[in-house]
């Protein structure tokens, strides 16, 4: 088969059983657009059961149908079960990509049946274009420390498989088209052959302060915090802004704030309104990761790549302009 | 007694590579490099596999000859044997072919019960190694493990806690078992004096592409890759924003809080 002859588009729509995870329908819009260009059909993936209501929330991003794969082994997630599905849908059906969203799970199995299928995969797109010349997707990402943007595409094998991450692309459905076609197929997978199986789980205790995925007013913390017992006043600077707290991946690695809280390309995308850091050098696997309403940054060194992102920049030391900022705000209530 | 392979990787130290401007190429030419951080909490989780259970731990990797320094690092942190696929073949590789290669070199030195390897790489930070890698052993996969409860290498099984988004999932898997592991439980060791004598005379094993039973050279290197790199380019720096130098902290703070109560922003 020539790549020309695989045609249309998938869309992993990850569940947990009673509602769609995010990230399956902001790529359903995101490769909608992309689809209005090439010439494709999007298709939407559900495996296992997901209640009606679910599913119109995916068909109102505009999907041309939805395959629907019925079946055992496919709760609770597995790697086994979740890469042969696709294996065998995509050896059927022979799309010309299909996108996963890359939760913990997604960039699980994803590069698995890449490999089954013997095609190329990229992960964590920041942006998706098409060229027509060659017919492949240009997977544009920041690279190597983000000292560079790379594009990335499969120049002859097909599907062309892209993890992307949560949050990368924005959720706004534009309404269910009047024909969506329906595919139902069983494809069962025994759970003898499940070599990685689930025995329990135990859900985290909601802490909110580690969710900032939606948070309205962030305090971002760089490599330029001296050490953890600096944390304090910018943990009190974001509550008196009715923030939270979050951190570049300097400071997950250096073990000072959990993985949760770390923003960027490679951490957790956000959209705060208001948007502060604090020795924060502005990488660009980084900044990727924002867009803020307002973004205000300080740091000491003035040529801090930081500054070409920000609305407001501060020279200075960043634990004295935070006590400032402190005392300022305190003051005006 | 456990066969364990653990996959390492060599990376530039990618805060120092820069792009030649003029041409738009990396600069790698007197870039230091170092064994991938998250590879050093890999062999670490592995080296505690073998000192519970027993066994053996062989470190591979692929990469030019000066990728010895990694093996040897490795070997001082307590892996037993190492083993370098070298070769010009394999130059280019995406993580297609590269999961490919080491699977057939590793194939030659046995079965394995265990494979550990970095949950992503300093430079490429796909994160795809591990899945793939697992496809290619024909083995079961635990990503991002939180902590090896326990192994029963006698039934082939074993008990781990996987951190998810929301929460601790504990699973069983199948031998063989590939795993990545969060770094919390397994941070690097300090190689002792003894073992870094030992790492440095240590022989290392070297695989080139006439070594590895069965290769095929389409599945190598670059042509063996999925995916290209048509184009690389410097990001976009947007101009800098407005700096506020009212002469203190004290009046740059008073200025910016009178900016952002302005646009209703605080």
């Amino acid at each position: 088969m020539e790549k020309r002859d695989y045609k249309n588009m998938w869309v992993y729509i990850e569940h947990d059983g009673a509602a769609a995870a995010p990230v399956g329908l902001e790529l359903c819009c995101e490769v909608r657009r992309l689809c209005d260009v090439t010439g494709d059909k999007l298709y939407a993936v559900v495996l296992g059961d997901l209640p009606a209501a679910e599913i119109e929330k995916v068909r109102g991003c505009a999907v041309d149908g939805v395959i629907r794969v019925k079946g055992t082994g496919y709760s609770p997630y597995n790697t086994d079960a979740y890469a042969n599905a696709f294996t065998v849908l995509s050896r059927k059906y022979n799309p010309s990509a299909i996108f996963v969203g890359g939760s913990i799970n997604g960039r699980d199995f994803a590069p698995r049946f890449a490999v089954q299928l013997d095609t190329g995969c990229t992960s964590d797109a920041m942006e998706l274009d098409y060229d027509p010349a060659t017919g492949d997707i240009q997977f544009i990402e920041p690279a190597v420390g983000g000292k560079i943007m790379a594009v990335i595409t499969v120049p002859t094998l097909r599907p062309q498989v892209g993890t992307i991450r949560p949050g990368t692309f924005r959720y706004a459905p534009t309404g269910a088209r009047a024909q969506v076609e329906e595919i139902t197929e069983q494809i069962d997978f025994p759970r003898e052959n499940i070599r990685c199986r689930r025995l329990s789980f135990k859900p985290d205790e909601a802490d909110p302060q580690l969710d900032i995925s939606d948070c309205d007013v962030i305090v971002c913390v760089g490599n330029g915090l001296a050490d953890g017992t600096h944390l304090t006043r910018y943990r009190e600077l974001a509550a008196l802004l009715g923030g939270k707290l979050g951190c570049t991946r300097p400071l997950f690695d250096r073990g000072i704030l959990p993985y949760k809280l770390q923003i960027g390309q490679s951490g957790v995308i956000v959209k705060p309104k208001l948007y502060f850091c604090f020795g924060v050098s502005g990488a660009v696997n980084h900044v990727a990761g924002i867009s803020a309403g307002t973004f205000v940054a300080v740091n000491s060194d003035p040529d801090a790549q930081i500054f070409n992102y920000c609305d407001y920049g501060i020279v200075g030391d960043m634990d004295e302009v935070c006590d400032e900022l402190i005392a300022a705000l305190k003051a005006r209530k | 007694m456990l066969k364990i392979l653990v996959c390492v990787k060599q990376v530039p130290d990618v805060e120092l590579v820069k792009m030649d401007p003029e041409t738009g190429n990396l600069v790698r030419e007197g870039v230091p490099t170092l064994t991938n951080p998250l590879d050093t909490n890999a062999l670490e989780a592995a080296v505690q596999m073998k000192e519970k259970y027993g066994g053996t731990v062989t470190v591979i990797t692929m990469g030019p000859p000066m990728a010895a320094a990694t093996l040897r690092e490795c070997l001082a942190c307590g892996a037993d044997s190492a083993v370098l696929i070298s070769g010009r073949p394999f130059g280019g590789a995406d993580t297609l072919s590269t999961s490919y290669t080491v699977a057939k070199a590793a194939e030659t030195l046995g079965k394995f019960d265990l494979i550990f390897c970095g949950k992503e790489s300093l430079d490429g930070a796909t994160g795809q190694m591990a899945s793939q890698l697992a496809e290619r052993f024909d083995a079961a996969q635990i990503t991002g493990c939180l902590l090896i409860e326990r192994c029963d290498p006698d039934k082939n099984v074993l008990i781990a806690q996987r951190a998810l988004e929301n929460g601790v999932e504990t699973v069983e898997a199948r031998l063989p078992c590939l795993l990545t592991v969060e770094k919390q439980n397994y941070r690097a060791r300090i190689p002792n004096l003894r073992g870094k004598l030992a790492a440095r005379k240590a022989e290392i094993a070297v695989l080139t592409e006439n070594d590895i039973t069965g290769l095929d050279p389409r599945k190598i290197g670059v042509p063996g890759s999925g995916t290209i790199v048509p184009r690389i380019y410097p990001p976009a720096l947007p101009e800098p924003g407005q700096f506020l130098s009212e002469g203190s902290t004290e009046k740059n703070v008073a200025r910016l809080v009178g900016l952002l109560a302005g646009k209703s922003a605080i």
